[in-house]
């Protein structure tokens, strides 16, 4: 036999190499050393918004690209968080509409402005950045930007310079929501762009616009980081931080996670559950309402029992949403309509949007259903997505309060891309399969995102996102009015009665409105979470 | 054996083939609009359409396909759907990430599994051995994706000493072999390194019991040889199985690791995958899967190569 | 389920068929039944897998609640608290209910792309095995290409294409399954074609479905069948994997895989309840390897 212990040392040999593997590996207790002034923030995101002018990826792309590099002629006021965010002027100085053709707009340049480049900004530079996205013979078009924000701007037909600091806008009909429009449109450098060799995917990697932040850094998938513009029209908007290095991390645990080892300073939504031992550990949390709202759209199709008002009313006052909230980690405001009764759209509803399961039980009854007998839906809904909150937990929540007083729901769950053609297919497309409801959430910060694209009956699918075909000849009369209105208070006072309608008719399940919660390090100062998608960061500074 | 040789490389041309034709064939069968990852929910179908012909949809599949192969062949994969940025980029990117944890658990794959299996080949039939085959068949068995959450939930939830996800300070971009980087390299290596440690120990340990029964180790016995030089020939004669298990787990871990990077949030070509599967970013999707199966193709290729330059025996036809 | 499908079952009527084959085999069972009640750890392991098969089939009446209700002031509570056993998962639901039932569909999902694999991939191979030459090229080289992809890649892939629903990952993994089945069959029907009592029955002239129900089927299908089972294992794996990803079972349907995501983001307020599901997957991936291995040993075939 082979003596055991020379095989030993052979094995010993190994070992050895083991431990020095090991070794190599072992941990180390040392946090790493943070830079003075420098923000670390996760986002949700899975990747980099692209950086070469209208940003991807929806409003969390405006927020951390988009709006960071440039501006628009048309600016939200992201500097109070007691009152809904306004529009202020921002490279336009001011706009006004002719009062004998109210389908032309005047806009009048702010001078004197520079883009990062050292460029100026200018009315020919308003022109170059539309016809980026409209116009197809020229040679800075990029159809990849307008696809990505030129839905935003249904209204405008035309556009022309009248001098080098005014530009005129004309609408395909009279509507007052074109300053709502107008703030999606970002202004990059054409200077920039002729430098970079007329290639927006290389103008991606060295951009410039007006905006308080200028590109530091960008690598894919990993982060991007920004530096302050020194030289920024706005002398109050020059921001205090050294450096912002924002990372993509999708995976909610895995933010909270890095926001608990020290990574980052600062994360976006954290995973609720988590939010307890966030606190317990030293860190802040902050947050605020925001024009955004969770909710079940609902098919008006022939032979959808949504037809019959009580039963949208009863669904409506089934939902325990203070228990919704409580599985939002209390980060949520119960809904009692499209927006809040803090909103100057709110209105004067009549019905009360409120957990009541009696009442709802009584209501279904009358309509002829019992949890004997219940009414049958069936519901799409997706298993993650931008603004869904947790919709697996949250439906299976609501399917439960549901099935309680008598309506029994069936999922169909899809992913969030896929979801977003169904919602745009409509419910009466074949890939719809029949489904009574499509739960989505999104934005109610204008008035076209809040309220026209789903209730004018001309915007059903496929033509708009009228996904239920809601037809009502008052509501649309009611639109077009709010439309027209070119008086911000007028507009107003109308949308508070499309508001207070549509609240009256039940046409959808309002559920919860998001209250964007962030965690940070208690270093972070000077932060102010604005009532809107888009956040300003050049107030912050670390201490 | 050089017959063999180049008979076994020409032999990957076919295959290699047939993997782009069943790659492209999957991602064209997916159901649902293959723009939905670029196009906002209620953009105009003018914009749609543009887009169409501007990522050549309107084409015939098989012209689609004889595009996207020929450019495949000068490694240009496209531009990815969700960000417009070169998709080779992306995977390059990803593959280091990958092959960084996938070397790690290799590396203890290997030593652990050779180190076990020897013991448990020597010790054949003892309780030791019983213990090692146990350990490595729970190692084959364990779903890592969950042994990943568990290993997390004691030295990053519980215990708190270990950080739960990414490559660190800087991440990818800013990576480096120093002790900030290293740590977060602990937990998803050791995870990964588990299937390995199984496979391996398994294999070695078949292959020593079967070399100690062998006569020419009775005979050098029997010449009055150091039992040292004996383990010297045992290794020597295990060599070949050890090296070819571990370079298939190479090629299993880099396709294989998705379900890991998942857990720790590992920028790697797993997480890569995940994105475009659920971004529905179809050059993305078609680039990632073509290289991690090629990379396979290739291990494999490699693997018998060598097997077949180290013992001429195992050139199979 | 894996022991009632048609290579099985050939294998029994080719034992009545042939006395001498039915008189060599049952003496052979006869041995494998005495070595495998003299393995104590693969009979723990069959008494594990019995007893999980049992409790998910008699979910309905084991479990203490309803899988599905929720319970918000339950949510999350940690193993041990009164009235819910095992905890509460992230909607107040038992989980100890929930594992039960969540069994069923990992276990479907888990053996029936093994079992598909086993009745298509067994028929390739045999196909390819018997009739050799231009048809056992065809079949073979396709199944390489295959083999190309790593499994965990090729399920992912599959599935990630078909998009998420049980029987899209069914098919994926049956898909994922087939070539390993197809080849190893291929190559013991290859060895024993080639031995001389079959080229003989060839040689006279039998029929080619005779030759192959008493001489191929009976002799490769113990063999084939052992290295199914050891798939199992892997399988049950990968399906409650795709379910982790987003790719199976949907919600709020019970399935081990789709709970350890779901739970995965409560894992800072209850990490054990969180880990539970995947504790089964292993307990169940185990006890299938386990009982491979006895069997293998019992049966004292080597692949």
């Amino acid at each position: 036999m082979i003596d055991r212990r020379t095989f030993g040392r052979g094995v010993a040999a190994v070992l050895g190499g083991a431990a020095l593997t090991a070794l190599s590996l072992s941990p180390a207790l040392t946090k790493p050393a943070e830079a003075q002034g420098t923000l670390r923030l996760g986002m949700t995101l899975a990747d980099i918004p692209v950086s070469f002018g209208q940003p991807d990826q929806g409003f969390e792309g405006f927020r951390f690209m988009g709006l960071m590099l440039y501006d628009a002629l048309i600016n939200w006021d992201m500097t109070a968080d007691d009152k809904p965010s306004a529009l202020i002027p921002g490279l336009a100085e001011s706009w006004s509409v002719n009062k004998d053709d109210p389908t032309k707009w005047t806009f009048n340049l702010r001078k004197g402005v520079k883009f990062h480049d050292g460029s100026t900004f200018n009315a020919d530079a308003v022109i170059f950045n539309f016809d980026k996205l409209l116009d197809k013979d020229s040679p800075q078009f990029s159809a990849r930007q307008g696809s990505l924000v030129n839905f935003r701007i249904p209204s405008i037909k035309s556009y022309k310079k009248i001098d080098d600091y005014t530009v005129e806008f004309t609408t395909h009909e009279p509507s007052g929501f074109v300053p709502f429009q107008l703030c999606y449109i970002l202004m990059a450098s054409p200077a920039q762009w002729e430098k970079t060799g007329k290639d927006w995917n290389e103008f991606g990697k060295t951009p410039s616009g007006t905006g308080p932040w200028k590109l530091a850094a960008l690598a894919p998938r990993e982060s991007v980081e920004f530096v302050p513009f020194k030289e920024h029209w706005d002398t109050s908007r020059v921001p205090k931080l050294d450096k912002v290095i924002a990372l993509p991390i999708p995976d909610p645990n895995a933010r909270t996670a890095a926001l608990l080892s020290g990574q980052v300073d600062w994360i976006e939504a954290p995973a609720p559950d988590a939010i307890p031992r966030i606190e317990s550990q030293g860190f802040k949390m902050v947050a605020n309402v925001y024009p955004h709202i969770w909710s079940w759209h609902l098919s008006r199709v022939e032979g959808s029992p949504w037809n019959d008002i009580r039963v949208r009313k009863a669904a409506n006052l089934a939902i325990d949403r203070e228990g919704i909230k409580a599985l939002l980690g209390g980060y949520a405001i119960p809904a009692v309509g499209h927006v809040t009764p803090t909103d100057p759209w709110f209105g004067e509803p009549t019905f009360k949007v409120k957990f009541d399961p009696e009442a709802a039980k009584a209501l279904l009854k009358e309509a002829g259903f019992s949890t004997d007998n219940p009414v049958n839906i069936k519901a799409m809904i997706s298993a993650s997505g931008s603004g869904q909150m947790l919709p697996l937990q949250m439906n299976e929540y609501m399917q439960q309060n549901l099935a309680d007083v008598g309506i029994k729901i069936d999922f169909e769950v899809t992913e969030w891309n896929a979801l977003i053609d169904l919602w745009r297919a409509g419910a009466k497309s074949p890939q719809a399969n029949g489904a009574h409801v499509i739960n989505v959430s999104y934005t109610t910060q204008d008035p076209y995102s809040a309220f026209t694209r789903f209730m004018r009956s001309d915007l059903s699918a496929p033509k708009g996102v009228n996904w239920g075909y809601y037809d009502d000849p008052e509501m649309d009369a009611l639109l077009r009015t709010a439309d027209g209105a070119f008086d911000p208070a007028e507009r107003d006072a109308i949308l508070a009665k499309v508001h207070a309608r549509a609240v009256d008719d039940a046409a959808f399940i309002w559920v919860v409105h998001d209250v964007a919660p962030r965690a940070m390090t208690t270093k972070v100062k000077g932060y102010v979470q604005s009532r809107n998608w888009f956040q300003s960061l050049t107030s912050v500074y670390m201490e | 054996m050089f017959a063999y040789i180049a008979r076994r490389i020409l032999y990957v041309i076919p295959i290699a083939l047939g993997v782009t034709v069943i790659i492209f064939g999957l991602v064209h069968i997916a159901p649902g609009d293959p723009l939905n990852a670029v196009v906002p929910p209620d953009a105009p179908k003018e914009t749609v359409q543009i887009l169409i012909e501007a990522y050549g949809f309107d084409k015939p599949i098989p012209v689609q396909y004889a595009i996207w192969l020929g450019r495949a062949l000068s490694g240009d994969f496209g531009i990815s759907f969700a960000t417009g940025r070169p998709v080779a980029e992306a995977i390059a990117g990803g593959v280091v990430n990958t092959l960084i944890l996938a070397a790690g658990a290799i590396l203890i794959g290997m030593t652990l599994g050779c180190l076990i299996g020897a013991i448990a080949g020597y010790y054949q039939g003892s309780w030791i051995d019983k213990l090692a085959t146990g350990f490595a068949i729970a190692g084959v068995s364990v779903p890592h994706y969950w042994l990943g959450l568990v290993l997390v939930i004691i030295f990053s939830v519980e215990m708190n000493v270990l950080p739960a996800m990414g490559m660190g300070p800087g991440g990818a971009k800013d990576w480096a072999w120093d002790q900030a980087h290293m740590r977060h390299l602990i937990l998803p290596v050791i995870t990964l390194s588990v299937i390995p440690i199984g496979i391996i120990t398994r294999s070695v340990r078949a292959t020593v019991a079967e070399i100690l029964t062998m006569e020419f180790v009775q005979t050098l016995e029997a010449k009055g040889l150091k039992s040292f030089r004996i383990f010297l020939h045992v290794c020597a004669n295990a060599a070949p199985t050890v090296l070819a298990v571990s370079g298939l787990q190479i090629g299993y871990l880099l396709g294989g690791s998705i379900l890991v990077e998942t857990v720790f949030s590992w920028p790697g070509t797993g997480f890569l995958l995940n994105d475009a599967i659920f971004r529905r970013d179809i050059p993305l999707l078609q680039g990632v899967i073509l290289v991690l199966a090629m990379f396979f193709v290739v291990m494999n290729l490699l693997v018998d190569i060598l097997q077949s330059l180290i013992d001429p025996r195992m050139a199979r036809s | 389920m894996a022991d009632t499908t048609p290579v099985a079952a050939g294998l029994a009527e080719a034992a009545i068929d042939d006395t001498q084959v039915a008189a060599k085999s049952r003496s052979y069972w006869t041995t494998v039944w005495q070595s495998l009640l003299r393995d104590p750890v693969t009979l723990v392991f069959a008494g594990i897998l019995i007893t999980i098969l049992m409790s998910t089939i008699f979910a309905d009446v084991l479990a203490p609640a309803d899988p599905f209700k929720t319970n918000m002031v339950k949510r999350l509570k940690p193993i041990g608290t009164p009235g819910f056993l095992l905890g509460a998962d992230e909607l107040g639901r038992d989980m100890l209910s929930r594992l039960l039932h969540g069994g069923r569909l990992s276990l479907v999902m888990g053996i029936s792309p093994v079992a598909l694999a086993l009745v298509i991939g067994g028929m390739l191979g045999l196909t390819a095995g018997f009739l050799g030459g231009k048809t056992n090229m065809a079949i073979m080289r396709t199944i390489d290409v295959f083999y190309a992809f790593p499994s965990v890649l090729l399920a992912i892939a599959i599935s990630g294409a078909l998009g998420a629903g049980i029987v899209n990952a069914i098919i994926s993994l049956t898909i994922v399954f087939i070539p390993p089945i197809a080849r190893v069959t291929e190559s013991v029907t290859t060895q024993i074609r080639n031995l001389d009592y079959v080229e003989a029955a060839r040689a006279s002239g039998a029929n080619a479905f005779t030759i192959i129900r008493a001489h191929v089927l009976s002799n490769v299908a113990g063999p084939v069948f052992i290295y199914s089972t050891s798939l199992i294992s892997v399988s049950i794996i990968l399906a409650s994997g795709l379910s982790f990803l987003g790719l199976g079972t949907e919600p709020p349907k019970p399935e081990w895989g789709l709970m350890l995501n779901t739970l995965r983001q409560s894992i800072y307020v209850s990490p054990w309840v969180a880990a539970l599901p995947g504790a089964m997957i292993f307990l169940t991936s185990l006890s299938f390897n386990m009982l491979s291995d006895g069997l293998r040993t019992a049966m004292d075939i080597r692949l």
